[in-house]
């Protein structure tokens, strides 16, 4: 009896007010881990500065190739912070509550995504002009670059967040999780940083903003679906 | 019509009618792999601009065109197995992973032997290598991940998905690379037209070639799902009965 009328009060909880708890939860036990929350950024900064000592400290060489290096170093920096995304709900049962929730699936996962991309992305993208001056990136193509992350990492947050959940139950999953997602993530590393270097040639770019926006469109409404599907599949 | 369809996810049913299909399927390949080898390698005429180099096409595209269709077929495969539990779906999208990677691998091989006498290259990042390389990629997950999992239940699943998201996004490769870079020529036009750039005698072994690799992926692909469907079932009855009765013989 007393059970029916829990389940009776979870069903009285709207999508919406659970998908802003999910998103409240995820976010306060990220400030609550300041290492995990600076891992990535950190691990960012160090991958962009390896790149002036693996190739020349020459400027022109540099900015050449300064849009590429800033897009590469943070689809890896997302990727690195993946595991969080749902391990230690994994281990501590509550990815399973998840699973059990009478709310659909697709909105709580969408929470999740989104908190990871602002703990992970959103950081990445605010960092990138210093980054971009240190890597003599001309100052024409700053706002392209910040627009370009800025479409292109939620996306790099959806499609991982399918890796992750496809690997979730698995002893060794850091490596076969990069074979997985990098592939996925091809698609927007090449039109993102392909509207930065167009930029510093004065091409055009919107088209390349289309094509980020539909991809990201894509992805909001399918990616979280097939996250859903993983999981459901991983845990049981 | 779904009694058919019952029929056709049973292992047994499957394994017992490809007994009876592969014996045509070698004679088909044999006739038509000899008849197209002979044909492309010393009838066909020498290309006027690419010399002898041209035969190579008539491996290249038919692989090609096959490790193309590997990774649709692992999405159809993998949705029968999320949709409808068949367990031969499963069998079936575990066989074509690697026999699409080995496929995609030969496609890029064969490709760089070509290209080096073409473009003075083994390698450029033109747009199709470079899809066919991520394809490769998404073959390679595909195969780790499926080796991962130990749940052989829960594997099936997890590669189910990935094939369909990997099928949904090799489009979206394709013409993210296209635009970014091109150098391969697009895919010629055939004519029956004897003046026509490409006149019959070039694309008829051509067809040929194709229908004899694609016999030849279809036994690979039967060959392996059989030893998966034996692998699989060795604990139900049937197998044993097989087994044993050649092991009497």
């Amino acid at each position: 009896m007393n059970d029916a009328r829990e389940i009776q009060g979870l069903k009285g909880v709207s999508t919406w007010s659970a998908f802003c708890a999910t998103l409240r939860r995820d976010l306060i036990i990220a400030l609550k881990r300041r290492n995990d929350l600076l891992n990535p950024i950190m691990f960012f900064l160090i991958v962009v500065s390896l790149f002036p000592l693996g190739i020349s400290p020459d400027p022109v060489e540099l900015s050449s190739v300064s849009a590429g290096v800033v897009w590469v170093s943070a689809l890896l920096a997302s990727m690195l912070s993946l595991d969080n995304l749902y391990r230690a709900d994994y281990e501590d049962g509550s990815l399973e509550q998840l699973l059990l929730s009478p709310q659909p699936l697709y909105f709580l996962v969408l929470a999740k995504n989104i908190a990871h991309w602002l703990i992970s992305g959103l950081p990445v993208v605010i960092l990138s002009p210093l980054l971009a001056y240190m890597l003599y990136l001309p100052s024409e193509a700053y706002w392209t670059m910040v627009l370009t992350l800025l479409i292109g990492t939620p996306v790099l947050s959806l499609f991982g967040s399918i890796g992750v959940a496809l690997t979730v139950g698995l002893g060794s999953r850091g490596l076969i999780l990069a074979v997985i997602v990098l592939p996925l993530s091809t698609p927007v590393l090449i039109i993102g940083a392909k509207a930065v270097t167009d930029v510093m040639f004065g091409l055009p770019v919107s088209s390349h903003f289309a094509l980020l926006g539909a991809i990201l469109a894509l992805a909001l409404t399918m990616a979280p679906l097939a996250s859903a599907a993983a999981l459901r599949i991983s845990v049981n | 019509m779904w009694l058919w369809f019952a029929k056709l996810g049973s292992p047994r049913w499957f394994y017992e009618l490809s007994d009876k299909w592969l014996p045509w399927l070698y004679v088909s390949m044999l006739i038509l792999m000899s008849v197209g080898l002979f044909w492309a390698l010393l009838i066909v005429p020498e290309d006027y601009q690419q010399g002898q180099t041209i035969r190579i096409m008539y491996i290249h595209v038919p692989v090609a065109s096959i490790s193309l269709a590997c990774f649709p077929l692992m999405a159809v495969a993998g949705t029968i197995t999320l949709v409808w539990k068949m367990k031969l779906a499963d069998m079936v999208a575990q066989s074509v992973a690697p026999i699409g990677a080995w496929f995609t691998g030969l496609a890029l091989a064969t490709g760089a032997i070509w290209g080096d006498q073409i473009w003075g290259t083994w390698w450029a990042w033109d747009a199709r290598l470079t899809s066919l390389l991520i394809q490769f990629f998404l073959f390679i997950g595909v195969i780790a991940l499926r080796s991962a999992i130990d749940s052989p239940d829960a594997a099936a699943k997890a590669c189910a998905v990935l094939a369909i998201v990997g099928a949904i996004n090799v489009p979206i490769i394709k013409y993210s690379v296209e635009w970014w870079n091109t150098l391969h020529q697009p895919a010629s036009n055939f004519s029956i037209d004897p003046v026509a750039p490409n006149p019959p005698e070039v694309w008829v072994p051509l067809l040929v070639m194709i229908s004899a690799v694609y016999v030849f992926f279809a036994i690979a692909l039967i060959l392996r799902t059989r030893n998966e469907i034996l692998q699989r079932e060795r604990r139900s009855q049937w197998v044993i009965d097989l087994v044993t009765r050649e092991k009497n013989v």
